[in-house]
């Protein structure tokens, strides 16, 4: 069923003057969407705009890179996606929920169904990486007999097996991005956001990442990742998504990093 | 609810142990603190001791007509004694009187010249304590009305004055002790606060991973409450260790006044055990609530 989205009333916590005058806009939204921002606009306390009228669709299971220049919105979508910030304007909805009406605690709820990656890992240093993994689990109140087997698990999955008892600061770049990767993957999640995972690490171990993300994608993941690395996304022919100053300028299927014309 | 709370103690414990120096650090900017109370609430309560003390010896002399029965006298003593702004009375006769003109002479080393005297020039009185000494304007008057009272020492202006002295004194000590303990309030919340920041990515992992506030906050909650007993622990030991040195210092002051050393002792221990326990809490709950509200 494909699903014509009316545009959706103004919020009476924030009304929008320009929604009196606005474009009527209709996105098609498939059944299966996993993401949906609908008309979104972000702009900061600082009054910085970091997106603009943005409308983006992911459907469940789709890998999808965003790419653009530092500072073109990319991570602010990531930030509305984990409700770190609201939308100034518009509507975000994750897994069928509006991100702006979740109560405090849903929050952390939606948020369990989205695993983060960044390009700094955010690694504790001072618990090894089965901790590190564990510890994702802990502190969302999972029964300690049903840690082990699911840490022990996604390890597996990433290909830690050997290095369980290190500390982050005893392994490479790539692998300390597999112990955060399998961090977010604890949670089974059906969304795994990548913010530049493979920015602080050498061409050959980025490719072993993006395999990595292309598997857990096709293990049913929708992965959304952002990401610099041009001549990753030019061969992988996925679905881009272009930002440039908070806009979309691009959305292709089967694309490239940079325009082709 | 017993493993989430076991869960938060097990967290507080070993985040007090992982982050060892930033917590000995808060601990003994605690016990630092907590002293520094602790030690203005004794001068505090030794400042009231003292006032009362001083106020008490405001007393309001009535002398009596030399012809007044005894029955009279008597039944005067009685009502005096019935009036609720009435502490004490002490009937002075005019034998007692002279005994204690004598014997104050004697103590100043200087010479008994009433035993030229043939008579007794010395009047009866009655002594009248106050429990409130701002009731001394009131009670003479009534005295005043008394057929058997010949006149009442006025000495309002003095009494007046030494309420003035003792309302500031008291004043004053309550808010430098408040003022103080604003300070401790601040100082402790604000190196909770420091322990905390310094566990910030700790933080920030707990939320990315969909960590409900109540298992961010508690944990750190309790290693707060862990912070603030443990350092009125030290502080109270330290207290005690001082306490024989610090009587022994004190010894003139407590026999003159009359200070009840045990209920004070456990006045501080409730004092520095509960600022302890809710300035720790306290730090935390603020410092941890900064990275909740988003």
């Amino acid at each position: 069923m494909t699903l014509v989205a009316p545009e959706s009333p103004p919020r009476p916590s924030r009304p929008s003057p320009r929604r009196w005058f606005g474009r009527r806009r209709t996105i098609q939204v498939p059944d299966d969407a996993l993401v949906v921002l609908r008309d979104v606009t972000k702009r900061y306390p600082n009054g910085k705009l970091a997106l603009v009228d943005v409308d983006l669709v992911v459907p469940e299971g789709d890998f999808v890179f965003l790419v653009g220049p530092s500072g073109a919105g990319k991570s602010t979508i990531m930030r509305l996606l984990i409700r770190d910030e609201l939308a100034t304007r518009g509507q975000v909805i994750v897994d069928g929920r509006d991100v702006a009406r979740l109560s405090r605690r849903q929050i952390p709820k939606v948020r369990r169904t989205i695993g983060i990656v960044f390009q700094d890992f955010k690694l504790l240093p001072s618990k090894t990486v089965y901790e590190n993994v564990a510890f994702a689990l802990e502190v969302t109140g999972t029964p300690r007999k049903r840690i082990r087997p699911t840490v022990d698990r996604v390890l597996a999955l990433v290909g830690l097996t050997g290095v369980v008892d290190q500390y982050p600061r005893q392994l490479s770049g790539g692998e300390q991005q597999r112990t955060a990767i399998a961090r977010a993957l604890v949670h089974e999640p059906k969304l795994i956001i990548a913010d530049e995972p493979t920015g602080n690490l050498d061409p050959l171990i980025s490719w072993e990442i993006i395999q990595l993300l292309l598997r857990i994608n096709e293990l049913g993941v929708t992965v959304l990742m952002a990401t610099h690395d041009a001549d990753v996304v030019t061969s992988l022919r996925r679905r881009v998504v272009a930002l440039e100053e908070g806009r979309i300028i691009r959305d292709e299927a089967g694309g490239t990093y940079h325009r082709e014309d | 609810m017993i493993a989430f709370v076991a869960f938060s103690l097990r967290r507080a414990w070993l985040g007090f142990w992982r982050n060892a120096v930033m917590s000995i650090a808060a601990t003994a900017t605690m016990v630092l603190m907590l002293l520094l109370l602790a030690g203005f609430w004794i001068v505090q309560a030794g400042l009231l001791a003292g006032l009362e003390f001083v106020e008490q010896k405001v007393e309001i002399v009535a002398d009596l007509h030399d012809d007044a029965r005894q029955e009279d006298v008597d039944d005067l003593v009685v009502r005096v004694r019935a009036m609720p702004e009435v502490d004490r009375v002490t009937f002075v006769s005019r034998e007692e009187a002279l005994e204690r003109f004598r014997a104050a002479r004697e103590a100043q080393g200087q010479e008994d010249l009433t035993r030229y005297l043939e008579t007794n020039p010395l009047h009866a009185s009655i002594e009248v304590g106050l429990v409130d000494t701002r009731d001394f304007g009131l009670v003479s008057e009534r005295l005043r009305g008394e057929a058997a009272v010949e006149r009442v020492k006025n000495i309002k202006d003095l009494v007046d004055r030494v309420l003035t002295v003792t309302d500031f004194l008291r004043t004053s000590g309550t808010v430098v002790l408040l003022v103080i303990g604003f300070i401790v309030l601040f100082i402790i919340v604000n190196t909770i606060r420091l322990a905390v920041v310094a566990r910030a990515d700790e933080i920030e992992v707990m939320r990315l991973v969909g960590a409900s506030d109540a298992f961010i906050r508690w944990p750190f909650v309790f290693e707060g409450a862990f912070m603030g007993l443990l350092g009125a622990v030290l502080a109270l030991a330290v207290l005690g260790v001082a306490a024989d040195p610090l009587n022994r210092f004190m010894f003139d002051f407590f026999r003159v006044l009359p200070i009840d050393v045990a209920p004070l002792a456990r006045d501080l221990v409730l004092l520095v055990g509960g600022a302890g326990l809710g300035l720790g809490v306290l730090g935390s709950w603020i410092s941890v609530r900064t990275y909740l509200i988003r």
